[in-house]
């Protein structure tokens, strides 16, 4: 298994290896096209087992319902706490709900955690990013309030957040991607930092071509390559913080399929019935490495910048 | 140098105003009125009124906002509602725990990772280096909390080597202490030994290519004495800075940790305080947190500048 | 000469079986001394019995306090600080009270009227029951320095029992502490006439109460919760753990001498352990879901009806109790069978019809077209989110919607006092010593129970004196629960607790754990 750079379990990590400020280098090439990126990502392995694997996730998500063999949320006192079997593939848990199926579906709520909130970071912090970089004086704000922001432990915020405003899985969604905003807006603000003072930006500057353009045909290609890799990261870091916030009671209500809340009501009878725990945990486990190795191999690839030589 | 130092120490002092009006305006958004929390589902509402008064909690958001930031100041975390004490004394009696807690996962993480990631480094692509960083991957995938869990099934429940939970103070009596961390500690730094094993070894590498290890190597050194004295010693920096962070990060760790083996800590205190809507401990808690958070960060930049001068003309 | 030898072995058998016989002897005396640990399911919101009828409140501060009346083993009032039973007068309005002599506070102060009246007075000002009972009383006072006097604006047949629930009861205070905290707020001095007193408190790690050398036990024999209080250990040191999972290891490892509140599922594995004896709790709780009937939904009687009908309890219990038949009981009485003077035996009650078609039917007739219930539940009671779970299964097989809706045991406290906020709530009901005690058959706590007819007979139980006639009346109110049924009353659940064997003396046959007469096996 080759690693490149550092796969950090924290966006802040990933900043302290390399961190922003530190880069006083040229910024990466200029506008790149795509194709040539699809050799070099189709040729190294951990792009190539990490997507397998993220497919693998999507499509058991998907197609959750026909792969299932309970419906998940069907209690059944009678069949309580019974092993692995041909007829409950992972077994079941204390009410009797079959936990291949509740892992299957638990699936959907994890993939749809960790795609929307890597999806609302990545838009959101395009946003604030290009707004500190570009204008002196809304930087400083921003910077105060995402560094203040970026004091708090990712999963102590997330948790006051779930308590005052409830259960639901829009609010784990909202949460988590409030908490890790910052990171992103840090990353892209550093992007457009140092893409500015190049020449023919400058020069576009001084034509008096609008800020927006500028954002649109300069700035914002440079900053895909990182976004994609550290949205890999956070889908990885969404996932895993929505399952600790089902664990701890804060997160979607009990009742919903979710890998923390099985885990969550496994943790009870672990003594009597371990596999209820086992197996969303495995699941998660699985998950993880897919968008790690992907965000490894996407690293290695697309942002030379951060890479350690071999 | 003098001039970036005192500049930084400044810059801090808008972020803890950030810090602090986050913490107090989240906990008020937090549903639920502590005074009726307290008095219990018999209470009329004359008596939730009177204690709402009590506590100052019927003045307008920014007066108590504003009384907030004064008795911060004063170091006054103000004055638990459920525990009936001031919150300072609280924070104080449990932070003991967690600062063990989150000491000895540092501890393991730094056992395991900056070995593994040494000798990884030292001999890439042999079979040691792929395990290890195998090992590495599946630390940084494994969740913490579910790791805590296995461990207490397998090492307290079936072989019933360690306890399942509960927690000693070190002062009373070290060795129980001691048993009673273990499996804690070591689901905890796990985690972080995944990461440290993965950053060693990259610095390794990248110091074993430097002009002055070939210069040992054709030297006639022994490789062994190449690798220890030399290249371990430049790698080892990064990595210190690297567990400053680490550091932060146990921190947010430490709450589920403690939640899963009873460890009466500053992170089970949280969340039971959340439960209760006790906000004064709620604010003290993620207020002392995020400032511990701010110093490591601060002691973490300060370190990096004496390395990396390239920093300080920022 | 061969005698003596023949005597020789005698001898030493007799010896043998007397020194076998005395150590036996020896094993059951009690020990003194020994520091109990045990553990709690959190930590306590006040140790001021006035304040609150939370149960951990109850259990720890029963230790420290008494009132004037305590309850024997058949749930009777019987004299503790009191001397006797209240002299009432011919026409039932007068009731005297003698108060004992010689009875000295933790802090050394006698007890005299000059404490009890203050107390009680705090007491009838905040606590549910003190409120009930004032509601009868015309004028309260102490008559000399050693004898206390109600007079009552009608005839009352709760008096004595009032003074003598432990739950919220009557706990004597000190003048000085009971006339300095104003009722609604919770004392922050503990000083009483218990046989513990209070070491220290600290908050979220322990509570110490060390044995009180001053206390003056009555003469006659422990019986329920009164009696001689007659205490061996040293100390008590209540530990909050929350986790009920780590309670149950925490007494099997040894790290803690006793736990409540235990899960059904340990059972078997403290069984099987030699060092533990697990106590089945009977009774515990039984279980109810509470009806919001001032606003919503729920306030149209027929749906509560479709609600109870449908129910199909005996699976629904055993889920909670873990699939163990030992722990639950199926029964309709609205009081336990622990306590035969209320225990009712009425057949036909529609309770546990488990009738889908008649359920369907009411829903029909009550007009009910598919409107989410906001069901309200809790996971830190786990037996609570149990049973919601799988009513919420059984009631939308009838047509049903139900919103369950989880959330912390303090906010569904603070929620289920206002009327807009929900339709159902589930909570458990422990023992009401008397029929005029069930909460949840008045206007005034959560649910609201408003109907005239149960106000009407809870008026003629407060003032009927004779137990038959009172027996016929809590009949009668029963029937007419189950016809306007303002909670679904599920089954009775029995709890687990759990002691090391080194524990004699406990006494397993009352509701809540008492630790005098107590003591540490060597």
């Amino acid at each position: 298994m080759t690693a490149g750079a550092p796969a950090p379990a924290e966006p802040d990590v990933a900043d302290a290896a390399v961190r922003p400020e530190a880069i006083t280098a040229a910024p990466a090439a200029t506008t790149t096209t795509r194709a040539r990126w699809r050799r070099p990502l189709a040729r190294n392995r951990n792009v190539l087992v990490g997507t397998t694997l993220l497919i693998v996730f999507v499509l058991a998500a998907i197609f959750a319902g026909a792969l299932a063999t309970h419906n998940p949320t069907r209690l059944d006192p009678g069949a309580r706490l019974r092993p692995p079997s041909a007829q409950h593939y992972f077994g079941t848990d204390e009410f009797g709900r079959d936990v291949y199926s509740l892992v299957l579906y638990g699936s959907r709520v994890s993939l749809l955690v960790g795609g929307v909130t890597m999806l609302l970071t990545s838009a959101g912090g395009v946003v604030i990013g290009l707004a500190a970089g570009f204008y002196r004086r809304l930087d400083l704000l921003i910077m105060r309030v995402t560094d203040g922001l970026m004091a708090f432990p990712a999963i102590l915020l997330a948790i006051a957040f779930m308590a005052a405003r409830g259960p639901g899985v829009w609010n784990v969604i909202l949460a988590l991607s409030i908490v890790y905003m910052p990171r992103t807006a840090l990353l892209i603000r550093s992007t457009v930092l140092s893409v500015r003072e190049l020449d023919y930006v400058q020069a576009a500057r001084s034509l008096g071509r609008p800020d927006l353009g500028i954002a649109c045909r300069h700035i914002l290609p440079n900053c895909l390559a990182p976004l994609l890799v550290q949205g890999t990261f956070i889908f990885a870091y969404a996932i895993l913080a929505e399952a600790i916030l089902g664990f701890l009671g804060v997160g979607v209500p009990p009742y919903v399929p979710s890998w923390g809340n099985v885990i969550s009501s496994g943790k009870n009878v672990i003594r009597e019935a371990f596999w209820v725990s086992l197996f969303p945990g495995l699941a998660l486990t699985v998950a993880g490495l897919s968008l790690n190795l992907l965000g490894d191999g996407l690293r290695d690839v697309l942002d030379p910048r951060l890479r350690v030589r071999q | 140098m003098t001039a970036y130092l005192l500049r930084r120490i400044l810059a801090v002092i808008p972020v803890m105003l950030v810090v602090v009006t986050v913490v107090f305006l989240l906990v008020h958004l937090i549903p639920g009125d502590p005074a009726s929390a307290m008095l219990g589902p018999d209470a009329t509402p004359a008596q939730i009124e009177a204690t709402r008064r009590q506590f100052g909690l019927d003045r307008p958001i920014w007066e108590q906002l504003l009384n907030f930031y004064g008795r911060v100041l004063q170091g006054d975390l103000g004055h638990s509602y459920f525990l009936n004490r001031p919150v300072t004394g609280v924070l104080w009696e449990r932070a003991e725990p967690t600062l063990l807690l989150t000491f000895s996962a540092l501890l393991v993480a730094i056992a395991i990772g900056v070995p593994s990631g040494i000798v990884a480094g030292a001999y890439p692509g042999s079979l040691a280096d792929r395990v290890l960083m195998l090992g590495a991957l599946l630390g940084v995938c494994i969740p913490g909390f579910w790791l805590s869990l296995n461990f207490v099934y397998f090492f307290a429940v079936k072989l019933a080597w360690l306890p399942a939970a509960g927690y000693s103070s070190l002062l009373v009596d070290p060795w129980a202490a001691l048993r009673f961390m273990v499996l804690p500690a070591v689901s905890l730094g796990f985690n972080q030994s995944a990461l440290i094993a993965r950053i060693a070894r990259s610095c390794m590498l990248e110091v074993l290519q430097q002009d002055y290890i070939r210069t040992a190597r054709a030297k006639g050194l022994r490789e062994g004495v190449v690798i220890y004295l030399h290249a371990f010693r430049n790698a080892l920096v990064p990595v210190v800075t690297v567990i400053g962070i680490t550091m932060a990060i146990l921190i947010g760790g430490a709450v589920v940790t403690e939640i899963v083996f009873n460890i009466p800590g500053l992170g089970r205190l949280v969340i039971s305080a959340i439960l209760r809507r006790d906000y004064p401990v709620v604010q003290g808690v993620v207020l002392v947190t995020a400032a511990a958070y701010v110093l490591i960060n601060l002691a973490v930049d300060m370190l990096y500048a004496f390395i990396d001068p390239r920093i300080r003309y920022d | 000469m061969t005698q003596i030898f023949l005597r020789r072995p005698l001898v030493v058998l007799v010896a043998l079986a007397l020194v076998g016989g005395a150590t036996a002897l020896a094993a059951d005396q009690p020990r003194k001394g020994g520091v109990l640990k045990i553990g709690n399911l959190g930590e306590p919101p006040s140790l001021d019995p006035h304040w609150g009828t939370q149960t951990i409140t109850e259990v720890l501060s029963n230790h420290l306090y008494e009132s004037l009346y305590s309850l024997d083993a058949s749930y009777r009032p019987i004299p503790m600080l009191a001397e006797a039973l209240p002299q009432v007068s011919p026409d039932g309005l007068t009731y005297t009270i003698k108060l004992r002599q010689g009875i000295k506070f933790h802090n050394g102060k006698e007890m005299t009227s000059d404490d009890v009246v203050p107390s009680i007075k705090r007491w009838s000002q905040r606590a549910a029951y003190g409120k009930a009972l004032f509601a009868q009383v015309a004028d309260f006072k102490a008559v000399d320095k050693s004898t206390v006097q109600f007079k009552l604006k009608e005839k009352s047949a709760i008096v004595a029992i009032s003074l003598a629930i432990p739950n919220a009861f009557a706990a004597i205070y000190p003048k000085e502490i009971a006339e300095k905290f104003p009722p609604d707020q919770r004392i922050t001095e503990f000083v009483g006439t218990g046989p513990f007193k209070l070491a220290e408190w600290k908050p979220d790690q322990y509570i110490r109460m060390v044995r009180y050398d001053g206390y003056k036990p009555r003469s006659e024999p422990a019986s329920g919760y009164g009696g001689a209080k007659i205490v061996y250990l040293d100390e008590l040191r209540w530990i909050p753990v929350p986790d009920a999972a780590s309670r149950a290891a925490q007494v099997e490892s040894g790290d803690l001498d006793f736990a409540d509140d235990l899960v059904a599922d340990a059972y078997d594995r403290l069984k099987a352990n030699a060092n533990v004896q697990p106590i089945i709790v009977k009774p515990y709780y039984w279980l109810v879901a509470v009806f919001n009937k001032k606003e919503g939904l729920m306030t149209n009687q027929k749906l509560r009806q479709a609600w109870q009908a449908a129910l199909d309890i005996e699976p629904i219990m055993k889920t909670v109790a873990g699939g163990k038949s030992e722990f639950y009981r199926m029964d309709s009485s609205l009081a336990f069978q622990e306590l035969p003077t209320w225990h009712t035996k009425i057949a036909g009650l529609p309770w546990n019809e488990r009738n889908k078609d008649k359920a369907k039917r009411l829903l029909k007739e009550a007009g009910y077209t598919g409107q989410p219930i906001r069901f309200m539940t809790t996971q830190e009671y786990k037996w609570m989110y149990d049973f919601a779970l799988v009513t919420k299964q059984q009631l939308e097989d009838v047509g049903f919607v139900i919103d369950l809706q989880v959330m912390d045991w303090s906010t569904l406290g603070q929620r289920r006092v206002q009327p807009k906020e929900y339709d159902v709530f589930t909570t458990g009901m422990g023992n009401f010593f008397d029929p005029t005690h069930h909460i949840y058959l008045t206007p005034n706590w959560p649910g609201w129970t408003s109907d005239e007819e149960f106000a009407t007979i809870n008026a003629q139980l407060a003032r009927e004196t004779d137990p038959k006639k009172r027996y016929a009346l809590w009949e009668q109110q029963t029937k007419i629960f189950y016809d306007k049924v303002p909670v679904a009353r599920y089954g009775d659940l029995f709890g687990l607790r759990a002691a090391r064997k080194t524990v004699k003396g406990f006494n397993d046959k009352v509701e809540r754990p008492r630790f005098w007469g107590v003591w540490l096996e060597k």
